[in-house]
């Protein structure tokens, strides 16, 4: 096991800059999910912890000791690539037996990894195989047990369930975070899926343009985002954000916009004619056919577009100040499309970010 | 446009493979089929030289040829050629490939350079050899005199235990770099990815050489086998070049006798035996190869 320390990493292809100027620290068992969005880089950091990238600039260390001219075979982790890289004339055993056969391992232990690996991945019945006569998913299915088989001091996973059915995906999400329970081997986990993300990780990094947005415990990013883009990229369905500009009616702020009066929270740091972004989540916004009480007679009012009921939960989707809101309650309200809807932002819960910075407020 | 071409025959029209075989087919049977089956139709002749006349007998030249030392000497020495020359043009043209395979700068003019042996027509490569190996003035003699591994009074192509060797070096220099060519190709081809899964496996090089280059590269390998191990079953330029079978009947090969039983002897129903019987060994060959490394085109 070992910590990952990143310090000031670059990497450029030719003139492209990919990664600039990344700090990341991850401590020794800590599982941490790096999540943006396509090509911001995330592949290109694994890779280069991994060793699989050269490192234009800055320095990747393990426990503290610098690794960046350690080359991979040497760095003792485990990696499922993001397209698996199966060895391809290899049947699925052979491909998980790999790099035990190269540490000439027990023949019996070999045996036993493997079955092992594979009934937690479900792949029994196709350890025989090679890799072309298998489904994506039970491809990605070898890379995991690939790397499962292994007892390596860091885990590298670039989206290891990204092409399972939703079913096998919980599934292997707590194999996976079972598997870490009681390992508590250092993870490196890269996603596009928020829930894998959310339900995973010690520690959430957001990434955007081969830089780090904000990282922190998934509760701390949901609840606090430190920008209007990590505020809009966590969550789904995402974060309502209405732009108004802050003004005062008798010693009161307000967030105007289009005919609409947001109430801001008491002691919000905003002042009068400041441009800003009004963000609530959506689980926030709560929805009625009356005016709520604590609005002051300043209604917000759209009207109903799309119901969406997802079973515990309805999806209201409304069109407010020109702009697509989301309410979601658990209240079985019937809605028609068209329908007045009054909204009553839970005052505790709004995010504002600067109209400029999109810095949170 | 259909209606304009209706009156031809429908094997004519451009739907049809046949026109567009023709060409092709009919030089394989012009320059192919017929002078082997024409060889075929000599071979049953019983020639005498006496009186040059030729009397059909089929069995007679397939008996001699079996009871013939020399078709089975030139046998032996063009199965030692071809192996220990297959063996070197392939061990070395893997290695000269795996050297060469890389995207720094230099190596795309260095790949270039490598084929420049192939473009020496093989009869001057023999000559520029008999002139390297010359016992007086060869740099290749001189130098092996130097460090005491040859001494003149065994010159390399006039002794019996190092001829055949001193020509397969002629063909091993001219041929490697076609070997280069086909594995660089397939080098070229691999992918990347399974190995790097490799080195993450933690396999040295050498390890990923052994466990996935080789494995992946196994087709190609045996197609660039077959393919010089056919040319090499046919060898004759070299050896009429640099040896002319000697010394004695050293380096004499089945084509090599076959030719001198044509132009020496001017038996030709038997060199047609003889010929026919190269051709023999080599479709067995090579079709128990293809057999067994499931060879495809
Ligand atoms: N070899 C390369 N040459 C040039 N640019 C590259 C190369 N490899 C990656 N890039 C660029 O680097 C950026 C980051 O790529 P990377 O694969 O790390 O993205 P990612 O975050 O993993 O995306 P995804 O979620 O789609 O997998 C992309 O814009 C990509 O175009
Ligand atoms: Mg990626």
């Amino acid at each position: 096991m070992a910590s990952v320390k990143i310090t000031d990493l670059h990497k450029t292809y030719g003139t492209t800059k990919v990664i600039e100027g990344l700090d990341l620290a991850v401590d020794d068992g800590r599982f941490v999910v790096l999540l943006g969005p396509s090509g911001c880089g995330k592949s290109t950091l694994l890779r280069m912890i991994a060793g699989l990238e050269s490192i234009t600039a800055g320095d990747v260390l393990f426990d503290d000791k610098r690794v960046n001219d350690v080359h991979a075979k040497d760095r003792n982790i485990a990696m499922v690539f993001q397209n698996y890289a199966l060895y391809a004339h290899m049947s699925v055993r052979k491909n998980m037996a790999f790099s035990m056969r190269l540490k000439k391992t027990d023949k019996k232990i070999i045996d036993e990894k493997v079955k092992w690996a594979s009934s937690i991945l479900g792949l029994d019945d196709y350890l025989d195989r090679l890799p072309k006569e298998l489904s994506g998913g039970q491809r990605q299915r070898v890379a995991m047990g690939r790397a499962i088989v292994r007892d390596p001091d860091v885990f590298l996973f670039d989206e290891p369930l990204s092409n399972l059915d939703a079913k096998l995906r919980v599934q292997m999400r707590t194999e996976i975070k079972d598997l870490h329970q009681r390992l508590k081997t250092t993870t490196i986990y890269v996603t596009h899926d928020q829930i894998e993300a959310m339900t995973m990780a010690d520690e959430v990094v957001i990434m955007r343009d081969g830089v780090i947005e904000q990282s922190g415990s998934p509760m701390e990013i949901y609840d606090r985002p430190n920008n209007l883009f990590v505020a809009q990229f966590i969550g789904s369905p995402g974060m309502n954000i209405i732009e108004c500009r802050v003004t005062g009616e008798n010693g009161t702020l307000y967030g105007a916009a289009e005919g609409l009066q947001l109430p801001l929270p008491s002691g919000a740091n905003v002042s009068v004619g400041q441009n800003i972004y009004y963000g609530v989540r959506p689980e926030h916004f709560r929805s009625s056919r009356q005016v709520a009480a604590s609005a002051g007679g300043k209604a917000i009012a759209g009207a109903v577009r799309v119901v969406e009921p997802t079973g515990p939960e309805i999806h209201v989707y409304a069109k407010l100040a020109g702009q697509d809101i989301c309410s979601i309650s658990r209240e079985r309200v019937i809605w028609d499309p068209g329908e007045e809807i009054f909204f009553d932002p839970d005052l505790d819960h709004v995010h504002l970010f600067d109209g400029v910075s999109k810095k949170a407020l | 446009m259909k209606s304009s071409r209706a009156w031809l025959p429908r094997w004519l029209t451009s739907e049809h493979p046949f026109p567009w075989l023709l060409p092709v087919t009919s030089l394989l049977i012009v320059f192919g089929l017929y002078p082997v089956l024409y060889s075929l139709w000599l071979s049953f002749f019983k020639r005498n030289p006496a009186t040059r006349k030729e009397k059909f007998l089929p069995s007679w030249n397939w008996n001699k040829l079996i009871e013939d030392d020399r078709v089975w000497d030139a046998v032996q020495v063009t199965l030692t050629y071809a192996s220990i020359a297959l063996f070197l043009q392939l061990a070395l043209g893997l290695a000269i490939a795996l050297l060469l395979d890389s995207d720094r700068k230099g190596f795309g003019v260095m790949r270039a350079l490598m084929t420049l042996p192939l473009v020496v027509p093989p009869a001057v490569t023999g000559m520029m050899f008999l002139l390297m190996y010359d016992s007086s003035f060869g740099v290749i003699s001189n130098s092996l005199y130097a460090l005491n591994l040859l001494s003149p009074s065994a010159p390399i192509l006039g002794t019996g235990s190092t001829a055949l060797w001193g020509v397969i070096v002629a063909d091993t220099w001219q041929w490697t770099p076609f070997m280069v060519l086909i594995m660089l190709a397939g080098l070229r081809a691999l992918p990347r990815e399974p190995f790097e899964a490799a080195s993450i496996d933690g396999a040295t090089a050498l390890q990923s050489f052994w466990h996935l280059t080789l494995p992946m590269m196994s087709k190609i390998i045996a197609l660039a086998v077959l393919i010089r191990g056919i040319d090499l079953f046919r060898i004759y330029d070299y050896v009429k070049v640099m040896t002319d079978s000697g010394p004695g009947t050293a380096t004499e090969t089945l084509t090599a006798y076959a030719g001198t039983v044509y132009f020496k002897s001017a038996n030709f129903p038997y060199a047609s035996a003889v010929a026919l019987a190269t051709l023999i060994v080599v479709l067995v060959t090579a079709s128990v190869f293809i057999k067994i490394f499931k060879v495809r085109f």
